[in-house]
């Protein structure tokens, strides 16, 4: 044995280092050719991209406001097939997928990315995005996008309990009530609190509700902790699935998701969603296009799709106020039906919209002391 | 994820004058040419990768890496379950094997058992996953009997599916199978002669298991709870599945590290790549050597 | 008590208990399966999987897969076997240690390397499904070469092929007419046991990005209560029934040790 042993992994190791130096030799990943608007013939646009063939996502699952539908329309429309990555992935996920891919133009390299607010900026600096100017930027409101175009908002939404009715019988109206003990093992969150925007945002909205807000983030930290004190937090990510069967009865999600939920369910088993009385928290989320995305042609053109009127209307479909709501409304460009089914607006009078600032802060300090506050060590032995 | 019992390395076959046989190895090209390209190279290039830094220099900081705590820690937590799952999965295995071979029963239910266990030993992963979850989840069908028959709450007293001892439980599903598919041949090869002899001398029951059964076994168990021990560390999908990657196992980061920079240094995944690859040869090498010492007694 | 019936009596206490652990999950999804519609008993869930697009198209691809991953696999291992037994037998260690490299590189770290190698020009093979098919073929290669090694133990290979060949057929014939009908139940096991390890698997279809059967059945499992209950009835059902025949098949082949294992 030892004698196949020792050229077998000398073999490995001399074998490596070709391929390894081989590999290192070649030129760094560039970031693609820069195209910052759409060119004068749209159609243009188009052939490229249905050249490319392909367009990979990230993080996108099928009942998060109604993607499932821009994407069967979008592929079916062009003829562009979409590759879907890590549909449970955060915000956090979907920028390390560009970053481990840089050079790869496989489909595991994400070409397009959709992430909370704050995750915009960060990308934008660390050089992760490209600059696209959709034809109908001058429509998007200006707090929400970035002035070179490397980033800008797509829909937003408040923050709701999703609560499966059947497990739970008296739902929760505010955060307060989540620390009763009837609630034990129930609460969950529907994200990883160090990556997701959700999560982030949830414990920024209890923040805000315990006295203190997304400038001051620990009161929310220090909910979670006692949350997790009392036996009521599960360490599981919640998603439609668990809180369909169950297993995670009450989390914080927006209000479309926690919405469309509710209609796929039909019922079995019965979904209340509920903006809690306070510490009611809106979030914007933003596309952008990868640096080094694969197929940069395709991806503008998910980027004309999404934001002209027929992509916005199907964010609506999904109770997602599209951005570029105000301007769809001016022209009365909202069938009625579609509109009818929108949460009531007085819903987010007192919603709080966070700034990109105060967002960031409340991130960083997430990031770096929920481990030590919460102490939720799931791996430990319990 | 997979080993084929290494049993009698095969000398079966009549062996022909032997020549300088250069010629002899092209007819293996295009295995050695697939095993080079597709099993060799990658895991080489993990190899190098896990020497260099940033720039491609040569370093052995990402060893020096690997001993940070939330790493470490990993390592510990994926071996802890690994050994857990290993001694449980083969005492249970042992004693399910022996039910069926020397305990006495109908030979049907010992074809049966076997047959069984190696369908049951390759089920693993997402199903497995989900199949637990409508078992012991926090709706799960014993969950639920339990508070509604006996009124005891699972998770009320501690339990908890998505934690180690849960992750455990649920590995065990594959691992007992496998050790009674091992097992059984060593067990047949414990002839009964002996135990008669024994008792004709006088010996008791705990006096053959300790002086005569045990020592013959020792190899085959030992051998068993290794094997077992590296099929766990190496699992990925069912740990996945059931926890959505929140326990930190190491195949777990690797997948994390896979889909994104996680660590913020690639060469430090490359590293921690290359220390489970260690781990495992080292398992696989004491399970072969112990399995030689088995071949003696054991019943093909 | 006499001896051997407190020795039965313990036998039948572990097998119960064995029993009781292997059948009750199985069990608990099934009835979990069934609750697709409040408050009856019934097969919903199992009719949204099969009405689901998505479950047609992953699980053909993953089909396609595998029969894909069976012939690579059995072009690839039966001349290579046939080999060792005529002319090399010096090189049946070193198989048997190739055989040991899916174990100590398990999928996890075997779809990393493959990654990081073939992404970059001059390899980009993470485009094409040709890497998929070849970590699949590296997955089963272990049992495909021990199972057709066992059914090429159980003939006399080396007197078949002197047969054919004294009567003047020529390699492939001998290969195609000779040999091959004579190790169909080790084929036929080895393509079983492939298609079993392919349809289910896991990390390599995710890592790679591939619309697979495994992959599917996470994100059912994410998005739907009951119905990921009923895919993994369907998914028991379809690798127990290939095994199960791939078992019965092999019964009768006289093999090294055992096979053992799985996907993880």
């Amino acid at each position: 044995m030892k004698k196949i042993l020792v050229p077998l992994f000398s073999l490995f190791f001399l074998a490596g280092i070709v391929v390894g130096a081989a590999a290192n030799g070649n030129q760094e990943a560039k970031p693609m050719a820069l195209l910052t608007q759409a060119p004068a013939k749209f159609a243009d646009l188009v052939t490229a991209a249905q050249k490319e063939g392909q367009l990979t996502v990230i993080a996108l699952p099928h009942d998060w406001v109604n993607y499932g539908e821009a994407i069967t329309v979008f592929s079916k429309k062009y003829g562009i097939t979409i590759n879907e990555l890590n549909p449970d992935g955060g915000s956090g996920d979907e920028i390390e997928a560009i970053k481990a891919n840089k050079d790869n133009k496989g489909p595991q390299a994400p070409d397009v990315i959709d992430v909370g607010l704050s995750f915009g900026p960060d990308a934008k600096a660390a050089g992760l995005l490209s600059p696209y100017k959709v034809q109908t930027w001058s429509t998007i409101p200006e707090g929400v996008k970035d002035a070179e175009g490397f980033w800008y908002g797509d829909y937003y939404g408040a923050l709701a309990f999703e609560v499966n009715l059947d497990v739970v019988k008296t739902p929760p109206q505010d955060w307060a009530d989540l620390l009763q003990p009837a609630f034990k093992g129930q609460v969950a969150l529907a994200g990883d609190p160090r990556t997701a925007n959700q999560a982030i945002m949830a414990i920024g909205a209890a923040a805000v509700a315990n006295g203190g807000g997304f400038d001051n983030p620990k009161p929310g930290l220090d909910y979670f902790d006692k949350l997790n004190r009392s036996g009521n937090f599960v360490p599981l990510i919640a998603v439609p699935g668990t809180v369909d069967s169950g297993e995670t009865p009450v989390t914080m999600r927006w209000d479309y998701n926690a919405l469309s939920n509710r209609d796929k369910t039909d019922g079995n088993p019965n979904i209340g969603v509920i903006i809690p009385a306070s510490g009611v928290v809106a979030g914007v989320y933003v596309q952008a296009i990868s640096a080094y995305a694969p197929h940069p042609n395709a991806a503008r053109l998910w980027m004309e799709f999404l934001y002209s009127d027929e992509g916005q209307i199907i964010w609506l479909k999904g109770y997602g106020h599209p951005v570029r709501y105000a301007d769809l409304a001016a022209r009365g460009a909202i069938p009625a039906d579609v509109a009818a089914k929108m949460p009531p607006a007085a819903a987010y009078a007192k919603a709080v919209f966070p700034t990109l600032a105060q967002q960031a802060a409340n991130k960083q300090f997430i990031a770096d002391n929920w481990d030590s506050i919460v102490n939720v060590k799931v791996q430990a032995k319990q | 994820m997979t080993v084929t019992g290494v049993q009698v390395a095969g000398a079966h076959t009549a062996r022909l004058p032997l020549r300088a046989s250069l010629g002899g190895w092209i007819g293996l090209a295009p295995f050695l040419l697939f095993a080079l390209a597709f099993m060799l190279l990658p895991a080489g290039v993990l190899l190098v990768g896990a020497f260099q830094d940033a720039r491609g220099g040569f370093t052995l900081v990402n060893l020096l890496h690997l001993f940070r705590p939330n790493i470490l820690h990993s390592y510990l937590l994926t071996i802890e379950v690994s050994l857990v799952t290993a001694t449980g999965g083969a005492l249970l295995g042992f004693l399910l094997a022996y039910a069926v071979t020397l305990g006495g029963l109908a030979p049907g239910v010992r074809n049966f058992l076997v047959t069984f266990s190696g369908v049951a030993s390759n089920f693993a992963g997402v199903p497995l996953a989900f199949a637990f979850i409508a078992t012991l989840g926090r709706v799960g069908l014993v969950t639920t009997l339990m508070k509604t028959l006996f009124g005891i709450s699972l998770y009320d007293s501690g339990f908890n599916l998505y934690s180690f001892w849960g992750l455990s439980f649920t590995y065990l599903y594959f691992q007992l199978p496998l050790m009674v598919l091992i097992i059984t041949p060593a067990l047949d090869g414990m002839r009964k002669e002996w135990r008669e002899a024994c008792e004709n001398l006088g010996a008791s029951h705990l006096q053959y298991w300790r002086h005569v059964a045990l020592p013959i076994l020792m190899p085959s168990l030992l051998s068993s709870v290794i094997l077992l021990f590296g099929n766990a560390f190496g699992a990925y999908a069912t740990a996945y599945a059931l926890t959505g990657g929140f326990i930190n196992l190491v195949p777990i980061q690797i997948g994390a590290q896979i889909r994104g920079d996680v660590l913020h240094d690639p060469n430090l995944g490359y590293a921690l790549a290359m220390g489970m690859v260690v781990v495992m040869t080292l398992s696989i090498l004491a399970y072969t050597s112990l399995q030689r010492r088995a071949a003696r007694f054991t019943r093909t | 008590m006499s001896d051997t019936m407190r020795r039965k009596g313990w036998s039948w206490l572990w097998l119960a208990l064995g029993t009781l652990y292997f059948f009750l999950p199985l069990v608990a999804t099934f009835l979990f399966s069934l609750k697709g519609k409040k408050g009856v008993l019934s097969f919903i869930a199992y009719a949204h999987v099969f009405a689901d697009p998505q479950f047609v198209q992953t699980f053909t691809f993953s089909l396609e897969m595998a029969v894909v991953t069976i012939v690579a696999g059995l072009a690839l291992m039966i001349p290579t076997a046939i080999w060792v037994h005529l002319r090399l037998p010096r090189a049946r260690p070193l198989i048997e240690i190739f055989a040991l490299l899916p174990f100590v590189i398990p999928p996890i770290v075997l779809v990393f390397g493959l990654i990081r190698m073939y992404s970059r020009p001059p390899f980009a093979l993470v485009t094409s499904p040709v890497l998929l098919v070849a970590g699949y073929v590296v997955l089963s290669f272990p049992y495909v070469f021990r199972s057709v090694d066992a059914g090429l133990r159980a003939i006399d290979l080396r007197m078949l092929t002197e047969a054919a060949q004294s009567l003047g057929s020529r390699w492939g014939t001998t290969l195609f007419r000779v040999v091959l009908p004579n190790i169909r139940v080790s084929l036929l096991s080895a393509a079983f046991l492939t298609f079993s390890i392919v349809v289910g698997e896991l990390t390599l279809a995710v890592m790679l990005a591939w619309p697979a059967f495994g992959p599917y059945m996470a994100l059912v499992g994410r998005d739907l209560a009951y119905e990921p209950a009923a895919l993994a009835i369907i998914s028991f059902l379809l690798t127990w029934g290939a095994l199960l025949v791939m078992q019965l098949l092999s019964r009768g082949l006289r093999g090294p040790g055992t096979t053992v294992g799985g996907v993880h």
